[in-house]
C-alpha cells in the first residue's frame, strides 16, 4: 500500500478502523502518521465545538454582502414564476410570511449595495477620466443618478417598515436606534453630497460604502426586535 | 392671651412620634417589597476544559464577568420582577444564559434583569445584550461582546475581542490581543493596551488610542465625523498615515515625526488632507482617518 492508498482508504472508510495493510503502511510512512495525526486532532476539535447557534439575520446580510462583494457568490437571479399563478401573486404570497419577507429585503438590500459599489467602482474611472476632459458643472450633472442610487433605494424602501416596527415604542434602546438611525442618515447625506462635488473621493466612498452598510444592519436589527416585541 | 411655651419633652414627643411610626412602617413594608420584585437566581456549574459562556439579555441590565481560579461557572441573576425570567443551561462547557421577556406588556423599569458572571480565567464569551453595561474583567479568551445602546468596560481582558455596537461606547483598559470596534454612535477608548492588531470604527463616535504599539502590530482608527486622537510615547515605532477628506490634522508631535524611513514616497490624494510619517523604525503600522473630523497625533508626557 502507498500514500495516496491511504488517503483513498480514508476517504471511503473513515479513520477508524484501518484495515491491516493500511496500519502496516503507516508503521512505514512517517508522512502518513503525520498525515493521520492531523486528521484526528481536527476530528476532535469538531467534537468540541458547541452546537449550532442561529444567528441573527443581520449576520446572514452582511456575510452575503461580503461573499458577493468577493465575487465568491453572485445574486441569484430571477425568479421565474409559476406558470399557474401570475408573478405578483407569487411574490405576495411569499411575503405574507414576516421572516421571509425580513429576509428577502435583506438580501435585496446587500444584492443592491453590492451591484451598486460594483458599478460605483466601474464608472469611477470613466468618471476620473470625464471629470479631466469636462468643465465641472457637467460632471456634477453626471454623477448623482450613478452614486449608490440602487442601495439608497433599497434602504429607503426598508426603512418606513423597520421604523415602523418600533414606532409606538417608548423603551430606551428604541429610542437609542432611532437616534442611531438618523445620526447615520445625516452621516450619508453628508457623504453623498460630497461625493457630487468630488466623485473620485475614495475616502468618502469608502466612509459612505460603509454607512450604508452599518444602516442595512442597523435596519435589520430594528427588524429583528420588532418582530421579537410584536 | 398671653402663650405659654410647651415643656421641651411634650415637644420632642410630640415630634418624634409621626417619626418613627413612619420609620416603623417602611421598616415592615420593605421586606415584602424586596421580596415580591428583585429576585434572585443562582446557579453553578462544574466545566472540565476551556468554557464557552453564552449569553443573551433581552431585557435591559447589566452583565458582569468577572474570574476566578475554579473550574467553575457561577451565575447570579437578578430581576427586578417577575415579568423577565432566566433560561440557564449546560451543554458540555458550555453555558448558556438568556434573559427573557415574560410580559411584553411590561413597563421598561419591569424589565430589569442583571448578570453577574464569574469564570475560569480562560473563558469564551459570546455575551449580547440591549442596554446596560458589559463589563469583563481578567478574563482571557476570544470574546463577542454585542450591545444596542449599553456601553462595554473591559479591563485586562485578552485575545481576539470584538466589540459591536449601535450606540454604547467602549473602554478597554489594559486590553491585549486583537481588537475589532464598530458603531454607530459610540466611542471608543483604548487605554495602556497590549493590543497587536486593532481595527476601530465609529460613524460619528470618538476615538482615543493611549498607549504603546507594539511592534509588527497593525492599527487602524476610523470615524466619520468624530475625533481621532492618538497619544504615543518617545519609544514607539511606527509608520503613521493619516488621512480626512474634509476634516483636520492636528499633528503635535511633528519633532517625533520624520519622513518615512523604507524609502516609499507616500502622496496624499488631492481629495484628502493627508499626514505621513515614521516614528523610531516605523516597525508598527498605524493608519487613521476620518471624514470631516479632526485627527490629533500627539506624545504622552
Amino acid at each position: 500500500m502507498q500514500c495516496k492508498d491511504i488517503e483513498l482508504v480514508l476517504e471511503q472508510e473513515g479513520l477508524e478502523p484501518l484495515p491491516e495493510d493500511a496500519r502496516a503502511h503507516l508503521a512505514e510512512c512517517r508522512d502518513c502518521r503525520n498525515y493521520i495525526a492531523d486528521l484526528t486532532s481536527l476530528v476532535d476539535a469538531a467534537k468540541k465545538l458547541p452546537s449550532e447557534i442561529t444567528p441573527p439575520d443581520r449576520v446572514w446580510i452582511s456575510l452575503r454582502a461580503q461573499l458577493e462583494a468577493e465575487g465568491i457568490i453572485r445574486t441569484p437571479a430571477e425568479i421565474v414564476p409559476a406558470e399557474s399563478a401570475s408573478w405578483w401573486q407569487s411574490i405576495s404570497a411569499f411575503f405574507r410570511n414576516r421572516v421571509l419577507a425580513t429576509a428577502m429585503v435583506g438580501i435585496l438590500i446587500a444584492a443592491a449595495a453590492v451591484f451598486q459599489i460594483r458599478s460605483d467602482r466601474a464608472t469611477s474611472a470613466l468618471d476620473a477620466r470625464k471629470s479631466v476632459e469636462t468643465p465641472r458643472p457637467q460632471a456634477l450633472q453626471e454623477v448623482p443618478s450613478g452614486e449608490f442610487a440602487g442601495t439608497a433605494q433599497a434602504l429607503k424602501d426598508q426603512e418606513p417598515l423597520a421604523t415602523g416596527m418600533i414606532l409606538a415604542s417608548t423603551s430606551p434602546v428604541d429610542a437609542s436606534l432611532r437616534d442611531n438611525l438618523k445620526k447615520v442618515n445625516e452621516f450619508i447625506a453628508d457623504c453623498e453630497r460630497h461625493l457630487k462635488e468630488q466623485p473620485q473621493d475614495e475616502l468618502t466612498r469608502e466612509y459612505l460604502s460603509a454607512a450604508y452598510q452599518q444602516k442595512a444592519e442597523l435596519l435589520s436589527a430594528m427588524i429583528e426586535r420588532g418582530r421579537s416585541m410584536n | 392671651m398671653e402663650l405659654t411655651p410647651a415643656r421641651p419633652g411634650t415637644w420632642a414627643k410630640r415630634n418624634i412620634l409621626p417619626v418613627l411610626g413612619a420609620g416603623l412602617f417602611l421598616w415592615s413594608a420593605a421586606p415584602a417589597r424586596g421580596a415580591g420584585t428583585g429576585q434572585n437566581v443562582e446557579r453553578q456549574f462544574k466545566i472540565t476544559g476551556r468554557p464557552v459562556v453564552v449569553i443573551h439579555n433581552v431585557a435591559n441590565g447589566r452583565i458582569d464577568v468577572k474570574s476566578w481560579k475554579n473550574s467553575e461557572v457561577d451565575v447570579v441573576g437578578t430581576q427586578s420582577s417577575n415579568k423577565v425570567g432566566f433560561d440557564i443551561e449546560q451543554a458540555g462547557d458550555r453555558i448558556d444564559v438568556t434573559a427573557t421577556i415574560l410580559d411584553p406588556a411590561a413597563q421598561p423599569l419591569e424589565l430589569e434583569a442583571d448578570l453577574q458572571l464569574t469564570v475560569p480565567e480562560e473563558t469564551e464569551l459570546q455575551l449580547k445584550t440591549e442596554t446596560g453595561l458589559i463589563y469583563v474583567e481578567q478574563v482571557m479568551g476570544d470574546m463577542k461582546l454585542e450591545s444596542y445602546a449599553g456601553d462595554v468596560h473591559l479591563k485586562e481582558v485578552s485575545g481576539y475581542i470584538i466589540v459591536k455596537t449601535t450606540g454604547g461606547s467602549l473602554i478597554c483598559t489594559q486590553c491585549a490581543g486583537k481588537l475589532d470596534f464598530s458603531s454607530i454612535g459610540g466611542n471608543a477608548q483604548i487605554l495602556q493596551p497590549q493590543l497587536n492588531n486593532v481595527n476601530l470604527m465609529t460613524t460619528t463616535g470618538n476615538i482615543l488610542f493611549d498607549g504603546d504599539f507594539i511592534r509588527t502590530g497593525l492599527y487602524s482608527m476610523k470615524s466619520g465625523k468624530g475625533l481621532v486622537e492618538v497619544r504615543f510615547s518617545s519609544t514607539d515605532s511606527f509608520d503613521l498615515k493619516a488621512q480626512t477628506a474634509t476634516g483636520t490634522v492636528d499633528n503635535q508631535a511633528s519633532a517625533f515625526l520624520k519622513p518615512d524611513s523604507h524609502g516609499v514616497k507616500h502622496i496624499a490624494s488631492k481629495f484628502t488632507h493627508g499626514l505621513f510619517g515614521t516614528v523610531g523604525m516605523g516597525l508598527a503600522k498605524v493608519e487613521l482617518s476620518s471624514y470631516s473630523g479632526t485627527i490629533r497625533i500627539m506624545k504622552r508626557d
